[in-house]
């Protein structure tokens, strides 16, 4: 599985351009108000204003499929009994088996509001270079720590996970492999074996930490309180401009979002 | 065991951000509280991507295999780092992965992380234990003991909530008395999962006993 989140971050288009601060505020506001929404009446319109951003966004269509695919089926596991179970109108039967109409519209509402709120989420990640998403929420009150750590398990993540492949493959060479053979009963030895591949793995980072924050000394971490590291700005006036305008249309379609929750 | 977007109604939405968001206020104050807060950072942001990787690894139950949660784990060697550690996680698994969501960020993270911390509140009484009593317990036996109680304690809370959340605001119609037997029924059925969580636990602590106890001082 391909784990990069900005892969396609160096594209060019109005959302790539979108000033980071301003992108991140506006686009949760449009998650929140997806999140809110109850009427069915209000999904073509959510759906529709999802598929614009994403267009807009210019990020290629198999970036979507791939991520989607994952969370997809573990949402089909929850909702699938709906249908069945939930609601008294019966549209369909087979049997024992009845499809119920009002089971249906809450499948119908929970899968568009899951697509868009993924989508959106895509988006917002997608189109900037992840240390400037966490830079800008910096600026927006992040605490420092949170940041720090934020970061630095990024980025030895996937080093980490290099790691535990590396140690796994090492056990199966040595002829390492389960030998559960009574059904629901676990091997209580090759539990132990796998305790002591996660120990191994924290031992492994715990003490990686210790030198990365030696070094992190070294270079005078933790000495004074450091001014939040500038966003890379807007250069030009349109683009300040652009990135105003922006937010100002993200906050207003998520408002009335809302209104429209209300009032219809 | 995470709520996907779109499925909570937006109120329980923003009230798991504020409580997570309380959460990580009053963590963040204990570590503050230290001399050097920043001496454990980077080892908790380290500790966080293994757990997050370690996560992955999947135990043969014949003839099904089960991948752990770890969050009563977390609770123990990270102590007030594991709340954090958790809400890095889960948002790492809600944009990497889809798993969990942005919007149900905050429900996931205050049901993984309260229950984490109060394991490791639970882990730690395993001195106050040794204090206690007259005679020392074998250390060997108490911890391990301690770690099993944190570590089922830990996802048996995190069920139990996720069962609550998830039927109690699906719409499906269900009245109030199917869907607490609904919510009991999917409980029980998680009891082996919980042990199993426990004794791994268990099982790693001793090991970190053994080869490395500085990673349980929390």
């Amino acid at each position: 599985m391909k784990l990069d989140l900005d892969e396609y971050a160096y594209l060019d288009s109005p959302i790539h351009r979108w000033e980071p601060r301003c992108k991140l505020v506006g686009l949760m506001a449009l998650v929140f108000a997806f999140a809110s929404i109850e009427d069915l009446r209000l999904a073509p319109v959510m759906v529709g204003m999802t598929v614009l951003l994403y267009a807009a966004s210019r990020l290629p269509v198999s970036f979507w499929l791939r991520r989607i695919r994952y969370p997809g089926y573990f949402l089909l596991g929850i909702v699938v009994l709906l249908p069945v179970l939930s609601g008294e109108t019966v549209v369909w039967q087979w049997g024992w088996l009845a499809l119920r109409r009002e089971g249906l519209l809450a499948v119908v509402l929970i899968t568009s509001r899951f697509v868009s709120i993924l989508t959106v989420g895509f988006v917002l990640f997608g189109t900037t270079p992840f240390l400037i998403t966490v830079r800008a929420m910096r600026s927006l009150g992040l605490p420092a720590i949170l940041a720090d750590m934020l970061l630095l398990s990024y980025r030895y993540l996937f080093e980490i996970a290099g790691n535990l492949a590396q140690m796994q493959r090492s056990m199966r060479l040595r002829g390492f492999q389960s030998r559960g053979n009574r059904w629901l009963i676990p091997n209580w030895q090759d539990l132990n074996r796998l305790a002591s591949l996660s120990g191994t793995l924290f031992i492994r980072s715990y003490e990686q930490a210790e030198r990365i924050y030696k070094a992190m000394r070294l270079r005078g971490y933790g000495a004074q309180t450091r001014a939040i590291a500038p966003i890379h700005r807007a250069k030009t006036p349109a683009n300040q401009l652009w990135s105003g305008v922006g937010l100002a249309i993200a906050l207003i379609v998520a408002i009335s979002f809302a209104v429209a929750e209300v009032v219809v | 065991m995470h709520i996907p977007d779109g499925i909570l109604p937006a109120p329980a939405c923003i009230g798991g951000y504020a409580l997570t968001g309380l959460a990580t206020w009053y963590s963040l104050r204990q570590i503050n509280r230290r001399p050097t807060p920043t001496e454990d950072m980077p080892k908790a942001a380290l500790l966080t991507a293994a757990f997050f990787v370690a996560s992955s690894i999947h135990l043969p139950i014949p003839p099904a295999s089960v991948h752990l949660v770890l969050n009563g784990l977390l609770g123990v060697v990270l102590g007030y780092y594991a709340f954090p550690a958790i809400l890095i996680g889960l948002f790492f698994q809600a944009v990497m992965f889809g798993h969990g969501g942005l919007t149900t960020l905050g429900v996931n993270a205050a049901m993984m992380g309260i229950p984490a911390l109060l394991a490791y509140h639970l882990f730690l009484w395993h001195s106050r234990l040794q204090r206690s009593l007259p005679q020392k317990l074998p250390q060997k036996w108490v911890m391990p003991l301690f770690a099993f109680l944190a570590g089922a304690f830990g996802l048996g809370l995190a069920a139990l909530i996720f069962f609550t959340l998830i039927i109690t605001t699906i719409p499906s119609g269900f009245n109030v008395a199917t869907e607490q037997t609904a919510v009991t029924g999917l409980s029980i059925a998680h009891i082996p999962l919980i042990l199993i969580e426990g004794i791994f636990t268990a099982m790693l602590v001793s090991f970190l006993q053994r080869v490395k106890p500085e990673l349980l001082k929390g």
